[in-house]
């Protein structure tokens, strides 16, 4: 009795202050500090989930947000996206002005209703319906509210209430409701942080929060979806598109996956494996065949996207696209796992959060996560790693798109996460040799050569495929600290076999000796100056995280000019501290020549926001000390 | 003489050999071609674009307008891949809807030296709807290798015989045969207008066409004796159709260039734009073949001339606001705030109103018609000699020809006696005779309300001015602090303000801060921001660090700081394209700094003047020091709004000395 007594209190007090009736539609009741930096504050979002059974569910929204200016209309959310298999039931707008006063409402049928396809997909079937609104003023508060029925419940909606910079929220509830007696899991990240409340029982999936204050984005910090307080949500029998699945952890949905989505599509015509066969016959190890097939992949096929119902999820069908020589990605990982499956080589089908923000699948909870997949051959020692829709990349090179993350790798047996491959700070070289004249009348002429890997070779290698014109553009970008750049010769070789990049370029400028009277100013460093420095914040606010290391090393010869002598030197520096190290090394070699040899290393990792400072000051040191010249005077 | 017949035959069956056009005849040559003979650096190419846009006529619809289209596509590389999906436009208007006929696509490799072809199949087709008026048809090529060779054709069918899409000449990549027919039945005349280059000029012919007509005579029995017949008899109608036929060969790329304002302007184009229609038994219809039929199309449209008609919505609010007023600029001054305060843009260009001007006021939103033209007509009720002004957006390119779509915007125009004062209400920050940056394309025109009609500069000639004062101080350890006072008009002020008001003031700081390489501002104030009529003040205090070069016991300073230029924005060798700046703009700074105690000044850069030609623009900068402040004055003036291409070497010199002089030292040695 004491316990039900508890509860109903707690209920009570939860839910009215949910339903308070204080006036969420006039600006005049938004708290002073959720104004800071805001250009959206949400008053209220209340998200009801209705768990019906495994193939129905049912959402409702209502959601209130005053929007300060045009930035803000980003966060209004008024749309629905929908597909075959999820209804809209009710959508409605209301907008206020700034005082609370109706003046607009905007029914269903006057919501703007089309494709949902994006310019580079093919084919898709999804839908969506949104609001179209001129603001008339500003500040102004729109109301949406609407309910969508679906039969796929392999999407329970999660609380994420921040979910975009410059927005705050008033107050954000989330209910789950589950009559069914199907098992939900959830899993809760960030939410002590942001004093995120939850209902007295931990089965009555409820949520609240109230006064998130704004967040201002910042350079090098972490992903907002890493700091931000958010609730996952899954249920353990659930339908995608008509296929069942009973799912409580990895290794579950490994098998639900492989079983339901992926196994039986590896069908190929005879011919296409007999050429395969032929092709790796005079292989020996594993991952050479492998590379020979990754390779024939590369040339016979080509990106394109599709998403059709369950093909949104299931990949094509490896004989069709050995038809086609097209596909996404889940159609090309699938026809390259099938052909090394031919010759017997084991791979698996493996699903990632792409895109250079290293964005991780959680990996103790089990529900649909990713938006690309790759494959994985095992091995002994290391996995390799195959990006499979790109005709350009080296076999085995995933570059920032899909690098060290958490990954769910599919099996037979069952799904299982692993972490792909790391390109640490001493991978990722750049190293470069050059002559550098300086001539009497200021001029520069230039020969070096170049070779990047690692993360630095991710960065250059388009350069192969562009055009004359473009590769000047780009290398008069490259050196734009130094003015009237014409490029002479440039030579650049993609070396695939061990992933390097060459270039050997051949450049000269006027005037780039700074004449003062009788002397000359020569900046040292002519073909790698570091002019990034990281931007000031009076306030920093968020943990600075450097998502890759890199080592630049560059030794240049240079040659003075006839007629001048040195008159000063910069001195040699050495600096080293976590963010990395810097040095600098000034060698006379004869009477006309010096050697300039210089060493940058950037470390990765996660720093305090209090650190900020001395990493922007290491920058600033940085490009200061590239920027050193030496005083030349007239013999 | 033998063996030159003899070669001359061998030419002709080379060509007629390695030409063959027909679909389907795809050759060993087409695809082992490893590059394009002429412009190596193309990714694909058009083997052959053939386009016949022609009418046929059926007794339910009458005129069809129909469009075959096949192209054959070589594809060198990967990044040629793209060209190996199409993406077909559809309009469509209610039940009324362009449609595709016979689709048939092929792709060809060489397998083991045979060409080998594969179809697109049905299912490689697809349909997606991108807005209420389009639908698109998109299919990409199977098979796709390096070296292969695609074709598609199909067939257009379109009821709206008015619009015919724009004959491209010229594409982003080369094309080495096109092929392109115009059949117009007499009935319709058709106007043509070509741009860009290549100046084709069609051949023309004309051959006969007929419509056999089924008519029907329904005869009475008479009483009901006998029965009711239908007679069936056939009539027939001759006409002729009016061919203009281009047959084109290796036409160069279109590449694109930074700073064109729109490089559709200079692809080679015909457009056919009807002018007039005679259906026998019918009066002669006419659309447009002049400046003044497009202009008296549009004027009389209803949804153009007509809301302009329209008074009462206003009318009270208008007289309420006026009551008392009588100078005709104030009026106009506040009939235009009004607009701009109570319409709110919603962000749709057009000459036409798509609500109407009544609903838009009443809701507080509308498109630029409908905020345009009731400002207009607000402005013709107080008595003024205001008229619409229509306008070709940047995007939208250049009228070159008298068409109605050439322009896609209208603005506002106050005939004074001797002067126009231009007014656009959509956009908050603009004002009299300064136009959002979108419509400064070139010339406007004028629709007076007899119909007569001018073009109107819509470049403005007066110049965005930026001043800037800076007063600084410089420490020993290269710290510099002071002030900074700028002073901002017309497009520059107008820029500002869309940057700055509504903005999150912390931020606007950051970031200014950090435009100027990480300096620290205080005290920042800004005045006139909201009242138009005055130029925008900027103040604020500033610190920044290591704003000198130490080298041996002498210090180096740039003394522009971090206002100097130090890279050339123009880094292409040559240019085909103007470059276009919008507006005239004129920069001045005019820096005072203090040197470090126990510093003098060794030397200074010398004073230099350059010019553009033909007074195009000019920098001039002013040095001058005394033993503890140096003093500085800079200007930099571009006088017009576009610079032809042919001063693009002198733009590129003028700018590499520019950056060259902003970026010397003055030289300070201890004293």
């Amino acid at each position: 009795m004491k316990r039900i007594g508890l509860i109903f209190i707690f209920f009570l007090s939860f839910y009215l202050r949910g339903s308070t009736q204080e006036n969420l539609y006039t600006v005049l009741s938004i708290p002073e500090e959720l104004k800071q930096q805001a250009n959206a504050v949400v008053r209220l979002n209340e998200m009801n989930v209705d768990l019906k059974s495994s193939s129905k569910m049912e959402v409702s929204v209502k959601r209130i947000i005053t929007v300060f200016n045009k930035q803000g209309e980003r966060n209004i959310d008024a749309y629905v996206n929908y597909d075959k298999g999820l209804g809209v039931n009710s959508l409605e707008a209301k907008i206020y002005d700034a005082f609370g006063k109706e003046i607009k409402k905007i029914k269903k049928k006057d919501f703007v209703d089309q494709s949902a396809v994006d310019g580079g997909t093919l084919y898709s079937d999804a839908r969506v319906k949104y609001l179209d609104y001129t603001a008339i003023s500003y500040p102004y508060t729109v109301e949406v509210t609407y309910e969508t029925v679906t039969k796929n419940t392999a999407f329970i909606p999660w609380f994420y209430p921040l979910d975009a910079y410059y927005l705050s929220i008033q107050k954000s509830i989330y209910r789950l409701n589950n009559p069914t007696g199907i098992n939900i899991r959830f899993k809760e990240l960030n939410c002590e942080d942001f004093n995120i409340k939850r209902g007295e029982n931990i089965t009555d999936y409820q949520y609240a929060v109230e006064h998130l204050k704004a967040i201002k984005p910042e350079d090098h910090s972490p992903l907002l979806s890493e700091m931000a307080p958010k609730v996952m949500f899954a249920a353990s029998t659930f339908t995608l598109e008509g296929v069942e699945g009973y799912v409580e952890n990895w290794n579950d949905f490994g098998k639900w996956m492989y079983r339901d989505l992926i196994d039986g599509n590896q069908s190929l015509p005879e011919s296409t494996i007999t050429e395969i066969s032929a092709l790796v016959q005079n292989e020996t190890q594993v991952l050479e065949k492998a590379k020979k097939i990754y390779e024939y992949v590369q040339n016979k096929t080509r990106y394109i996207s599709v998403q059709v119902g369950i093909g949104g999820w299931k990949p094509y069908e490896a004989s069709e696209v050995d038809k086609l020589s097209y596909g996404d990605c889940k159609a090309l990982t699938n026809y390259t796992m099938a052909l090394l499956d031919a010759v017997g080589i084991e791979s698996n089908y493996t699903v990632v959060f792409s895109g250079s923000n290293k964005k991780d699948i959680q990996p103790d909870f089990a529900s649909i996560q990713g938006n690309h997949v790759i494959l994985s051959i095992p091995g002994e020692e290391e996995t390799t790693w195959l990006e499979c829709t790109s005709q350009k990349t080296p076999f085995g090179f995933i570059g920032d798109f899909t690098d060290d993350r958490d990954v769910l790798v599919i099996t037979p047996e069952g799904g299982q996460i692993k972490h792909t491959k790391q390109y640490t700070t001493q991978e990722n070289t750049q190293t470069t040799k050059s002559t550098s004249h300086i001539l009497s009348d200021g001029g520069l002429e230039v020969s070096l050569e170049m070779v990047s890997k690692g993360i630095q070779y991710n960065r250059k290698y388009f350069l192969e495929a562009e055009t004359s014109r473009d590769i000047d553009k780009h290398y008069k970008n490259r050196w734009d600290y130094i003015n009237n750049v014409t490029i002479e010769e440039y030579n650049i070789e993609n070396d695939k076999s061990t992933i390097a990049f060459n270039e050997s370029v051949k450049f000269k400028a006027t005037n780039y000796g700074n004449i003062v009277g009788d002397r000359m100013l020569v900046a040292l460093n002519t073909i790698n100056r570091n002019t990034y420095v990281p931007d000031r914040y009076r306030n920093r606010k968020l943990p600075l995280k450097i998502n890759r290391g890199y080592k630049d090393v560059d030794e240049i010869e240079i040659q003075l000019p006839e007629g001048y002598n040195i008159e000063a030197l910069p001195n040699n520096e050495v600096l080293t501290n976590k963010f990395g190290s810097y040095t600098l090394q000034i060698e006379k070699k004869d009477e006309k020549t010096l050697v300039y040899r210089r060493e940058l290393i950037v470390n990765n990792g996660e720093f305090p926001k209090e650190d900020y400072k001395k990493f922007r000051d290491f920058y600033k040191t940085v490009a200061k000390l590239d920027n050193a010249k030496m005083a030349l005077i007239k013999e | 003489m033998k063996n030159i017949i003899c070669s001359i035959v061998l030419l002709i069956s080379i060509n007629s050999f390695s030409q063959n056009f027909k679909f389907g005849k795809v050759n060993e040559e087409e695809l082992k071609e490893k590059l394009h003979p002429i412009d190596s650096s193309a990714n694909a190419a058009y083997l052959y674009k053939y386009r016949r846009t022609y009418f046929t006529y059926n007794e339910n619809d009458g005129f069809v307008l129909v469009t075959d289209i096949h192209d054959r596509i070589k594809i060198y590389n990967q990044e040629g891949f793209d060209y190996a999906t199409k993406t077909i436009n559809r309009f469509v208007d209610g039940g009324t809807k362009e449609t595709i006929v016979g689709l048939k696509a092929y792709t060809y490799n060489l397998v083991n030296g045979k060409v080998d072809d594969i179809k697109l199949k049905s299912s490689g087709v697809f349909e997606n709807e991108i807005s209420k008026y389009t639908k698109q048809t998109k299919f990409t090529m199977p098979d796709v290798k390096e070296g292969c060779v695609i074709e598609y054709k199909y067939e257009l069918r379109s009821p709206f015989v008015y619009n015919i899409d724009e004959f491209e000449l010229q594409a982003e990549i080369p094309i080495k045969k096109l092929v392109a027919l115009f059949e117009a039945p007499e009935y319709y005349n058709y106007k043509s207008n070509i741009k860009g280059y290549l100046k084709a000029i069609p051949t023309k012919e004309s051959r006969s066409a007929s419509i056999s007509f089924t008519n029907k005579t329904r005869t009475d029995g008479g009483g009901g004796l006998y029965p009711t017949t239908t007679q069936f008899s056939q009539s027939k109608v001759d006409y002729q159709v009016n061919i203009s036929k281009y047959d084109l060969n290796n036409i160069p790329a279109l590449n694109d260039e930074p700073y064109v304002n729109n490089i559709n302007n200079y692809r080679s184009a015909v457009k056919y734009e009807l002018s007039y229609r005679k259906l026998p038994n019918t009066t002669l219809k006419y659309y447009t073949t002049s400046w003044e039929d497009v202009i008296t199309t549009i004027y009389r449209s209803e949804n153009f001339g007509g809301q302009l008609n329209k008074l009462n919505y206003f009318k009270d609010d208008i007289d309420a606001m006026l009551s008392g007023v009588t100078d005709p600029v104030q009026k106009a001054s506040m009939i235009y705030n009004h607009v701009k305060q109570n319409v709110k843009w919603n962000g749709y260009y057009g000459k036409y109103t798509e609500v109407g001007v009544k609903k838009a006021y009443k809701d507080h939103v509308g498109n630029v018609a409908e905020i345009n033209l009731m400002l207009t007509a607000m402005l013709r009720y107080a008595g003024l000699n205001a008229n619409p002004v229509l306008v070709s957006t940047r995007n939208n390119g250049v009228p070159l020809f008298p068409t109605r779509e050439g322009y896609n915007y209208v603005i506002s125009a106050i005939e004074l006696p001797d002067a126009v004062i231009l007014l656009d209400a959509t956009s908050k920050y603009s004002s009299f005779n300064l136009l959002p940056y979108r419509t400064l394309n070139w010339k406007g025109r004028i629709i007076r309300e007899n119909e007569s009609t001018t073009t109107v500069n819509l470049y403005p000639r007066i110049k965005a001015k930026t001043t800037t004062f800076m007063n600084a101080t410089l420490s020993e350890d290269g710290e510099i602090t002071g002030k900074i006072r700028n002073m901002k008009t017309n497009h520059d002020a107008m820029s500002f303000r869309e940057a700055y008001i509504n903005r999150n003031l912390d931020e606007y700081i950051e970031d200014l801060e950090n435009r100027y390489g990480g300096i620290e501002i205080s005290e920042f104030q800004v005045t006139n921001d909201l009242d138009l009529s005055k130029p925008v003040m900027v103040n604020y205090n500033f610190e920044a660090e290591e704003q000198f070069e130490s080298i041996g016991d002498k210090l180096f300073i740039s003394p522009m700081f971090f206002f100097t230029i130090d890279e050339n924005p123009f880094k292409l060798e040559s240019r085909e394209f103007p470059v276009d700046f919008g507006y005239p703009s004129s920069s001045k700074y005019s820096i005072n700094i203090a040197i470090p105690e126990g510093y003098k000044v060794e030397s200074i850069p010398e004073k230099v003047a350059i010019q553009l030609p033909d007074n195009l623009g000019a920098f001039k900068y002013n040095i001058i020091a005394n033993e503890t402040t140096i003093q500085l004055v800079v200007d930099v003036d571009i006088n017009t709004s576009v610079i032809a291409p042919n001063y693009y070497k002198s733009l590129k010199e003028y700018f590499k000395l520019l950056v060259e002089k902003e970026k010397e030292k003055v030289v300070l040695t201890k004293a």
